[in-house]
């Protein structure tokens, strides 16, 4: 008999069990965006979910650990987690800020390493050195190359304008004004690779955090992504009108960039390949940092300082002349604010100009108000700041003159990398009859 | 230094989807038909798309006849199934209308796009040359209003001819001299001019009041007719010639002129 057993699927739905390996195979095929950020947060679910259970814990403990950090996890993603911590800080004493000399020029940029024991700085003098926070010693020096050296340069023969070290400590890359990108192995400061294929100086390099891939900008108005692990170029983005001043990224496969002259702050969605303009500054943006994955603060040269959403197309706060005026009176202009910098996931924010301060800022509720704090007394160009992880200190460097030219001059300034411990004060007590 | 292959080939991607859609006819009613669906086998709109939505990304074949399968089996591929089943919402191109609640929504656009190394710092608008002889602003010529407007510039015409007579005088012989005449000359044909206009606009009034008093007292207003027109004008032209005694010698030169019309028409003779 040629009946058909009722196991066997109908004769009509045979041909549609190939189906099945071909959706096996769909994993293979591409994935739009939003499939493989679902692919990763399993991934990473799974991860946290293996790590809890090495722990000799008691179960529901080890559940609350999880649900706990999972929440903080996904407002972090969202952009929502924020500390408080603003309110806490004092205002440190002149004599508990560490300064740090060894440059010959002014210095431009610095990082800290993640783990927040190791400084890079990188100055005019087109060297870089590593600093251990601790001691305050030099650990390491990467000289000047001379220009025109045969083979790959171990060094650079330009001014570096940017810095960026990944999240894991191991990579460090430098960008200067001779087009050049060199990656650094950060424990030993060993060359490791040079990208080359941007088209004029490079102003801005960050790391993806958790990972290897780094966005680099250059005055070229392009975006270049790149692999610092696997030595490769990835791809490149356009939209900026004019020279780009500053980069900055998170965890988020986004970078944001300030858009100097342009007038723009752009969003660059990367896996998308699309961008979102924001602007609202008057005059040319310089720094950019970014407060958590939703709001950033930048900065400008008409003394500006702006918060932003990523919702709003115009600045959420903005701060006029942050800094204050100088000039002979009847032609007063404000200060111009060569760097940004906030800890990550709190509401503190710290900007820096060349009025002999560092001033501290707490955002408001939602990101909307912008107030000052305190000023730290710092004499000199505050070329770069740089928060702690940990939020324990912050880090500035300071040149004679302005990062990107030499329009004044300061002589009472000292080129130096200087670390201003922040003190939190405990809760005040609430105040009794 | 190697150019990685980027994960995701969008473009693939996108292709497969566009030729789903152009071969179903984009849009959710004509899908049914695109896909074969039999007359009496038509599902509702509503109902379709509620069991899309419902469905899960693999293909829900229970809900399908048997020709939209085969459909999908030509079609093939996942891909296919979950464009029929699966999305309700296609993927949001970067460059999407914006509709007037999103306008706080900062500007999405592509970031593939080059942009031009020149940009407009400044808006600068073309000047548009505007011609007002042809120009529909100028309004339309009418030449009553016009003389009336431009009275002023008869005393400015009056002095000009002073001035060329003047000159005139200066120069006794030469290129200079002709082409002072030939000016002299024209001004005068266009004062001329001028005046037989206002002659006939005067001309014209006259007769209109005429009309419109015997409208008035109730007779019916009369036109002229072209011939009668001519007629009066012809009428005209004799009393003024008779008054400055220009008579005779038009007259001869009218005979002349049509003497020698007349012989044209007259049979030739050889």
């Amino acid at each position: 008999m040629s009946g058909t057993s009722p196991l066997d699927p109908a004769p009509s739905f045979h041909s549609l069990t190939p189906r099945k390996t071909e959706e096996e195979e769909e994993e293979e095929l591409e994935e739009t965006p939003q499939e493989k950020k679902l692919r990763l947060a399993k991934l990473y679910l799974e991860q946290l979910r293996q790590q809890e259970e090495e722990k000799a814990e008691a179960r529901e403990f080890e559940e609350d650990q999880v649900a706990g950090r999972l929440k903080e996890d996904v407002l972090e993603q969202r952009g929502r987690l924020q500390k408080s911590v603003a309110k806490e800080i004092q205002a440190p004493a002149p004599t508990d800020i560490r300064v740090l000399r060894g440059h010959q020029l002014s210095i431009t940029c610095l990082v800290i390493t993640p783990d927040d024991l190791a400084i890079f700085s990188a100055a005019k003098d087109c060297t870089i050195i590593k600093w251990s926070v601790e001691t305050g010693r030099k650990l390491r020096v990467i000289p000047r190359a001379k220009k025109g050296t045969q083979g790959q340069p171990s060094g650079h023969s330009s001014h570096i304008l940017c810095m960026a070290i990944s999240s894991d400590g191991k990579y460090l890359a430098s960008g200067d004004r001779s087009k050049l990108i060199l990656i650094w192995e950060a424990q030993s400061c060993q060359h490791l690779y040079t990208f080359t294929g941007h088209r004029d100086a490079v102003s801005g390099l960050a790391f993806r955090r958790g990972t290897h891939q780094l966005y680099s900008t250059s005055h070229d108005r392009s975006v270049k992504v790149w692999n610092a692990a696997e030595n490769s170029y990835v791809e490149t983005l356009f939209g900026h009108q004019d020279a780009v001043a500053a980069l900055d990224a998170l965890s988020r496969e986004c970078c944001v960039t300030a858009g100097g002259r342009d007038g723009t702050v752009r969003v660059w969605k990367i896996p998308e390949e699309s961008q979102l303009v924001f602007y609202g500054h008057q005059g040319s943006i310089d720094c950019i940092h970014l407060i958590n994955e939703e709001h950033m603060v930048s900065g400008a040269d008409d003394g500006s300082v702006a918060l932003w959403g990523l919702s709003k197309k115009r600045p959420l706060a903005l701060q006029r002349e942050a800094h204050g005026l100088h000039g002979e009176p009847g032609l007063e202009q404000p200060y111009w604010v060569s760097s940004v910098a906030a800890l990550l996931n709190t509401d503190l924010v710290a900007t820096g100009s060349h009025n002999a301060c560092v001033r501290l800022w707490q955002c408001g509720e939602g990101f909307r108000q912008l107030d000052p704090l305190c000023d730290i007394p710092l004499v000199g160009f505050i070329n770069s700041l740089k928060f702690s992880s940990a939020g324990d200190f912050l880090v500035a460097g300071v040149g004679q003159e302005h990062r990107l030219g030499r329009w004044w001059r300061i002589k009472e300034a000292r080129n130096s990398v200087c670390i201003i411990p922040l003190r939190r004060a405990p809760a005040a007590p609430v105040a009794g009859s | 230094m190697r150019k990685m292959q980027k994960a995701g080939a969008r473009a693939k991607a996108q292709g497969s989807h566009g030729a789903v859609q152009s071969g179903s006819m984009a849009g959710d009613q004509q899908k049914g038909e695109g896909l074969g669906l039999a007359g009496a086998h038509r599902i509702p709109l509503q109902e379709r798309k509620a069991t899309e939505r419902r469905s899960s990304k693999a293909a829900d074949t229970s809900d399908m006849s048997f020709e939209e399968l085969l459909e999908l089996q030509s079609r093939g591929g996942p891909k296919a199934c979950k464009q029929l089943a699966g999305r309700s919402a296609p993927k949001q191109s970067p460059r999407q209308p914006v509709c007037v609640a999103d306008k706080h929504r900062p500007l999405e656009m592509s970031a593939k796009v080059r942009v031009p190394f020149l940009r407009q710092v400044v808006p600068i608008s073309k000047k548009v040359a505007r011609d007002p002889r042809f120009d529909d602003l100028s309004g339309e010529y009418n030449p009553e209003i016009f003389d009336k407007t431009y009275q002023f510039l008869n005393d400015i015409r009056a002095k000009e001819k002073v001035l060329v007579k003047k000159q005139l005088k200066k120069r006794r012989s030469g290129e200079e001299r002709e082409k002072l005449q030939q000016l002299l000359r024209r001004m005068e044909q266009q004062e001329t001019a001028q005046q037989e206009r206002k002659q006939q606009q005067e001309q014209r009034l006259a007769l209109k009041q005429e009309r419109r008093a015997l409208a008035q007292q109730g007779h019916r207003p009369y036109f002229l007719k072209k011939s009668e027109q001519r007629q009066l004008a012809l009428a005209e032209k004799f009393k003024e010639l008779k008054r400055s005694k220009k008579l005779e010698s038009f007259l001869s030169r009218k005979r002349r002129r049509n003497a020698g019309k007349d012989r044209k028409h007259l049979p030739l003779s050889n």
